[in-house]
This record gives structure tokens, sequence and C-alpha cells, in this order.
């Protein structure tokens, strides 16, 4: 079996590193002007997912509100839900978040977990309430490969482009289009293997445009538990951590800034300011 | 409209015949690719999972290594579990350390009688969704899996998905019947049209039928020569030739 047949989004932030190396640095762009001191106060994260276990331990009482998505006849309906997380992933995910910025308001979309007929459908309506109720990451483990949901996710990730809410969305590790994971306008995270929550790279020929750590990560778990996991939708929420620490910093950035202050930012090998070279140039 | 009933009979019929004289090609697949897959691997266990409906479950057909055998036909709801969160989300994951997941070990020991340290899981993704997950138990070599590991185990998911597509068509009759009688006849009723899929499909399974134990006896003279192939044809012929004279005879009186 050659590399080449390996369906591998990760590739590029372990093997082919060096080809991460066409950089352009924005100049005075630093982590430390991105995002230093900031908390992530002041920014709600939407997490899509299967539930957030509001009392684990680890999500330290930061869960401001659980709803899920019920289908009913006359299409999917967003209700409360219990403070519940049906499999562990929601909750992980939650954890991930609150160790880049500890003081972000955790919203709970739940699709999974509950005997959900047309899954494809109460994602769409989880990502349409997340719209309209004030969430400015959003973080997405799960995507579809319905091609009839195509235009209905294509419409919902340009809203949230253009109303600025920064879509995170974990790469589907499968040699098929999937939605809205591949769409430009979010922002698609694969997972690379260095034991290091800040570490991300940015690479420069997408579809997957992030690389954050996603190996061997200690997370949270269903019923107050803890675990070990690797995996795309465990590096998204690096990813969702860091965007929320930039927007509580530079609110009202729009994806786009926040994309290009992240691929400043970004460990990809290289001089760091090139600039500065140039400058001194005979 | 009786014509095409008639021929569709004649085809599950043969369809039918066709399988029972393959033997189970799809659990075979499978088979193969987990055994390949627990070898790769170095692994306590590989195992497939097929999702079917009512009730929705996800249910273990293939196992392969050591602590394999305890999964086969083990059926967990599509809303629990890893391999629920695989199947649901159609996002692979491996999570090591398992064990600090107290409900998770009881489960486990309760229903296969073994519990992993660590578990890989990825999804069998077709154009129709998800079809099914792989999972892997326990590597020899190391207590974690790699990136590596991941995307290999996503090339072996999809050798499942393939060949869970490519024998689907002989798996399901009754689907592919159901296709054919829409195409045929659009202004049929689904009432009239399960009438003639069932028609057309009874008896297809029936295990006691003296027919099918026929099938079963000639699919065990596989790989004789040409020679011992005539001999069987010729005794078949002059059987055959008997049981239509008795039945001429049957309807003459």
């Amino acid at each position: 079996m050659t590399s080449s047949e390996l369906p591998a989004w990760s590739e590029p932030f372990t093997n082919r590193r060096r080809e991460l190396r066409r950089r352009l640095r924005v100049k005075g762009v630093t982590r430390d002007w991105a995002w230093g001191g900031a908390t992530g106060a002041g920014v709600r994260v939407g997490i899509i997912d299967s539930g957030l276990e509001n009392a684990h331990p680890r999500l330290r009482g930061r869960v401001a509100e659980n709803v899920t998505v019920e289908m009913t006849d006359d299409g999917p309906r967003v209700v409360p839900d219990d403070p519940i997380d049906m499999f562990g992933h929601g909750t992980a995910c939650g954890d991930i978040i609150l160790s880049l910025a500890p003081d972000v308001e955790l919203v709970s979309i739940r699709v999974l977990g509950a005997d959900l007929r047309g899954k494809g459908t109460a994602f769409a309506a989880g990502l349409e309430w997340a719209l309209e109720h004030d969430i400015q990451v959003c973080n997405l483990s799960l995507s579809s490969k319905s091609e009839s949901l195509y235009p209905v996710f294509h419409d919902l990730a340009d809203r949230a482009y253009f109303q600025s809410m920064a879509l995170i969305s974990a790469a589907n590790n499968v040699p098929a289009p999937s939605y809205p994971s591949l769409f430009s306008s979010v922002f698609s995270v694969a997972a690379h293997a260095e034991p290091d929550p800040w570490r991300i790279y940015y690479n420069p020929a997408p579809p997957v445009e992030f690389g954050a750590w996603g190996v061997d990560v200690p997370i949270a778990w269903k019923d107050g538990g803890s675990t070990v996991a690797t995996g795309n939708s465990f590096a998204a929420p690096h990813v969702a951590g860091l965007v929320a620490l930039i927007l509580s910093k530079h609110p009202g950035l729009s994806p786009f800034e926040v994309k290009a202050i992240l691929a400043s930012v970004a460990d990809n090998p290289g001089r760091r300011h090139p600039w500065r070279r140039r400058v001194s140039a005979p | 409209m009786d014509a095409a009933i008639a021929a569709l009979v004649a085809a599950s019929r043969r369809s039918a015949v066709g399988r029972r004289l393959q033997g189970d090609v799809e659990t075979r697949l499978l088979q193969s690719i987990v055994d390949a897959t627990v070898r790769l691997f170095d692994a306590e266990a590989a195992s497939i999972a097929l999702f079917e409906p009512d009730p929705d479950r996800l249910e273990f057909r293939v196992a392969a290594g050591e602590q394999g055998a305890g999964a086969i036909g083990l059926s967990v709801p599509p809303t629990q579990g890893i391999v629920g969160f695989v199947y649901s989300t159609g996002q692979a994951l491996a999570l090591s350390d398992v064990a600090n997941d107290p409900r998770f070990n009881r489960d486990a020991a309760e229903q296969t009688g073994y519990v992993p340290r660590s578990i890989a899981a990825a999804p069998l993704l077709d154009e129709n969704g998800t079809q099914g997950v792989l999972q892997v138990l326990d590597k020899h070599s190391s207590a974690t899996f790699s990136l590596r590991d991941m995307e290999l185990l996503a090339v072996f998911a999809r050798q499942a998905t393939v060949a869970i597509a490519a024998t689907r068509v002989q798996r399901d009759t009754a689907r592919l019947l159901r296709g054919v009688l829409a195409d045929l006849a659009p202004d049929l009723t689904d009432e009239q049209a399960e009438a003639a899929v069932s028609a057309a499909t009874q008896g297809l399974d029936a295990e006691d039928e003296p027919f099918w134990s026929l099938v079963d006896q000639i699919a065990r003279l596989r790989g004789l020569s040409d020679r011992e192939t005539s001999l069987v044809s010729a005794i078949l012929e002059t059987v055959a030739a008997h049981a239509e004279r008795t039945q001429r005879g049957r309807i003459g009186r």
C-alpha cells in the first residue's frame, strides 16, 4: 500500500511539514498581540455534539445552556435539554476548549445520542439555532455526506461567515466530500501528533486548513470520567479554543480575519519575520 | 405483468441458488478484512458491526483475534458507546486508557467477556451514509493508536464498505425486486408491490425444503474434475428426465 492511497488529511501536519513553509507573516501579528492576556471571557462557544455533562468537574460550571433537536412531524425543533452527554464526546470537546479559553460560556447543542431520524437534518437545525442565538464560535465534530443537504449546509456556512460566527469543523478522514467541513468558509481541522495544545499549523494547500493536537489527548469523558483520545474531532476544539481567545481580545473580527491571524502565528517552519531579513539584505 | 413477475420469480430463484452455492460471500469478505486488520495491527481483536433496522442496532458480524470471538452476534444500540458514536458521526476515533470509564468496563465485560485497554474505530462510509463500524482492540506493540494507525484503519474500513456494496444486491433480493417493480409498474400500490415481492421470494430462505439441501449437496461438488462433473451431470440428467416423466404421468391421470 502506498501512502498516496491513504486519505490522510493529517499528512501535511506530520510527515510533509516542509511543504507548509510557504508563508506570509503579518508584521506585528504575534501570539501576544493575538491573544496575550485573553481568557475567552464574553465569548459564547456552541458545541454541536453529543451533549455536555454540566456537572463534570472539568467543565467547571461554564455551561450556560443545553438544547437539543427534536424531530417532529413538522420538522426539527430545538428544545431545552437535560445537562447530559450521551457519549462523552461533547464533554471532551468542552474540556479541551476550556483548557485554552477558561472563561468562555459553553452552549451544548445536542444532535447525537437520541434516536434521531435524519441526523443530517437535525445537525442543520442545530447549526441554524446557533446562528440565531448569539454564538460566536461553533465546534462541529460531525459532517454530512448527504448530497441533498449540500445546499442547506452551504447556505448555513455562508450565513455563519457573513454574520461572523466561526465554524470549526473536524475533517473527516474519508476519501469523499463531507459538508460543511470542506467548505472554504469554515475552519477545517485535522490532527497533528505533538502533545502541545497551543501548537497549530496552517496548511496553504487546503481543503484542510489547520492542524492541531489530536493524538493521545487527555480528555474528560462520560460520567465524570476521563480518558485519552485520538482523532480529528479532538483537534478541532483546540482551534475553537484559540479562536475564542482571539475573539475575546478582538471582538467583532470576521472569520477571514481570524484565519489570517491564525495563519500568521502558526508554528509552520520558516523564519518568523521575513520582512526583517529583507530590510537588512544588501 | 404476470410474465414480468414470472421472470422475477425465476431471477430470484437463480440468485438464491447462486448465493447458496457460493456461501455467504459478504461474511467471507468481511472476515478476511478483520483477519487482515488484526494481523497488521498485531491486535487482540478486530471486528465489524453493521447497522440493522427494526430495532435500530449495530450487529457484530465478524471478528478476528484471540479476544474477538465474544463479539460475534452481539448487538449494541447506535445511540451508545464508542461504536455508536463513530456510527452516528462518521468520525474515526481512538481511545486509550478506557479502563478509566467504569461503565464502559462493566458493559464490555458483561457482553464479550473481555475488557480492552484501548479501542480504535472507523466508520464504514459510502454514498448512502454510514453502514457500520470497524473496530480494533488493544495493539500488542503500543498502548495507543497513532495517526498512521487511524489512516490504515480508514483504508480497511473502505475495503469493508466496498465489499458490502458489492454483495448487497445478492443479500437483498427483496429490495432489488421492489426497485425493479417500481420501474416496471409505477402505478402499483405498495400492497400490490409487496404481494408480488413475497410471491417472488417465497420459500427462497426456507432452510428445510429438500430442494435446498440438494443445492447444498451440489455446492459440495465444487472442485471435482471435468470428468467427474460430467458423470454427475449425466446422473442428474437421468434423474431429472425421470422426475419430468413422473410429473407428466401424475398430471395425465
